[in-house]
């Protein structure tokens, strides 16, 4: 298993959830140090190889996504889960604004699925699942090139799906909800108050990393060997996908 | 495996295809059940079968539809194990023999397919939903199609009815959200039941052609979602339509 944005919040919840399944992990993250603390924070350590990378680096994922494959000796299952957020509003929104969450949120998802497309195809049970959002199901407000680049991931997600199908290779899209974790904190800026937010949410509650997680793990399994090219919203009731 | 152990789930259309193994599954994951079914011998034998595995099964013959079946079920849940914690509300069917261009077709036939596909849905959850919203613990599965989402010549009557089980899943999945009972809707695509055993095989190869996945389902596919979403993994889901189908359509 191959987790992106794998030091914290959801990426760390999916690295303990298929630890504790037994699997093998391999954690991507742009920061080594937050990587090595979250490596040590989960036990057995023999079983998880840290690769600290920028997924919007494509000749760093290439290289890092083949050495992934050769320490853990394939690859089953990949959580594209780095993202960025950038919480803007749109009249002062430069293209390389948007050029910075499109690197992240989607190209680097896409680049770090076809580096991975060989062993997961020799897998014979290859799944990908692109942690996408439930903002790019029903928007949010302040976040254009976040949603859009959501969006865009979810679709990407269904057409990769169509085509990878052919390889036994499945993908599908989690769409968490609000999560507890320092990105969602960070995107509250000055404007919302976490109360705010929960009162969007028919549950009226904030998620937790481990939901989400939840829903990875049971898209990964076999369990899910006939779904593809879904888009699974993990958001306590907002979205109504 | 034990994670539904102590869960009290009730299957409508138990019997048989999908309805049979999500019972089957929702038993190996320990919960009690509650299985009711129009065609009573295979109900009997899966009853047997679910004894046999000692698991703990109380078997209702009739038609869903009815409400003194409705009643009878749900006071011999309540008898034998207690309030219902999850409902799979899985009965429906097309109008079958009935079924064809809606040019043609009759309101007849259209209320007898909205009864059982629809209407039925609304009563079993309007019976259980009291129950799981005062213990603030409640999964309500709702059986619709991929013909809700792409449509299906010659079941129009079907399409309308299961599409009308997303609206009615979405807007209870609100109501009922803050006490921790979630709704959601489970679309399978093409699965191998009794009734695509009878299609004729240039019609099933042309069939999975359309599949991404390559084959069809199996009733075992879906299973797996909703025992999912029945145990603790689904309890931020809600609201949702989750289809089962290869890739066929994809939402």
């Amino acid at each position: 298993m191959l987790v992106t944005g794998a030091a914290a919040g959801i990426g760390l919840a999916c690295a303990r959830r298929f630890l504790a399944e037994g699997a093998r992990i391999a954690m991507v993250d742009r920061d080594p140090n937050r990587l090595s603390g979250a490596r040590d924070s989960l036990a057995p350590p023999d079983r998880t190889f840290v690769i600290a990378l920028d997924v919007s680096d494509g000749a760093a994922v290439r290289e890092g996504v083949g050495e992934a494959a050769r320490r853990m000796g394939g690859i089953d299952g990949i959580v594209n889960n780095a993202a960025v957020d950038l919480l803007r509003p749109f009249a002062e929104m430069s293209a390389s604004d948007w050029n910075g969450v499109m690197a992240v949120n989607l190209v680097g998802a896409m680049e770090v699925c076809r580096a991975a497309l060989d062993p997961l195809a020799a897998s014979g049970r290859g799944a990908i699942v692109n942690v996408a959002s439930a903002a790019g199901l029903r928007p949010v407000p302040g976040r254009v090139a976040y949603c859009a680049s959501k969006a865009a991931l979810i679709m990407a997600t269904k057409a990769l799906a169509l085509e990878l199908a052919e390889r036994g290779i499945r993908a599908n899209a989690v769409c968490p909800g609000a999560v507890d974790t320092d990105l969602f904190r960070a995107s509250l800026g000055d404007q919302w108050t976490v109360e705010d937010v929960k009162a969007r949410y028919a549950q009226r509650r904030i998620g937790d990393a481990e939901e989400i997680a939840a829903a990875v793990a049971f898209l990964l399994s076999d369990e899910a060997s006939f779904i593809t090219g879904s888009a699974l919203a993990v958001d306590g009731g907002r979205a109504f996908h | 495996m034990t994670s539904l152990a102590g869960r009290i789930a009730m299957v409508t259309g138990a019997a048989n295809g999908i309805g049979k193994r999500c019972a089957c599954l929702l038993a190996d994951e320990g919960a009690d059940l509650v299985l009711i079914d129009l065609d009573d011998g295979a109900l009997e034998a899966l009853a047997a079968e679910l004894d046999r595995q000692d698991c703990n099964a109380v078997a209702i013959a009739g038609d869903c539809r009815e409400d003194e079946v409705l009643e009878r079920a749900f006071e011999a849940a309540q008898a034998r194990f207690g309030a219902v914690d999850i409902l799979v509300n899985n009965v429906g069917r097309s109008a079958r023999e009935r079924a064809g261009e809606f040019v043609g077709s009759d309101p007849a036939t259209w209320r007898f397919v909205l009864e059982v596909s629809l209407m039925t849905s609304m009563r079993f959850a309007r019976r259980a939903a009291p129950a799981m919203r005062e213990r603030g613990w409640g999964r309500i599965i709702n059986m619709s199609s991929d013909a809700a989402l792409a449509g299906d010549a010659g079941l129009a009557d079907y399409a309308a009815a299961k599409s009308g089980l997303l609206g009615f899943t979405r807007s209870l999945a609100r109501e009922l959200a803050p006490y921790g009972v979630t709704v959601n809707a489970v679309c399978p695509g093409a699965i191998r039941t009794r009734a695509t055993e009878e299609m004729a095989p240039d019609i099933m190869a042309r069939v999975v052609r359309s599949i991404p996945a390559g084959r069809m389902g199996e009733p075992e596919d879906v299973a797996r979602l909703v025992a999912f979403l029945a145990g603790e993994g689904g309890r931020y889901i809600t609201g949702q339509t989750l289809l089962v189908d290869g890739g066929r359509w994809m939402l």
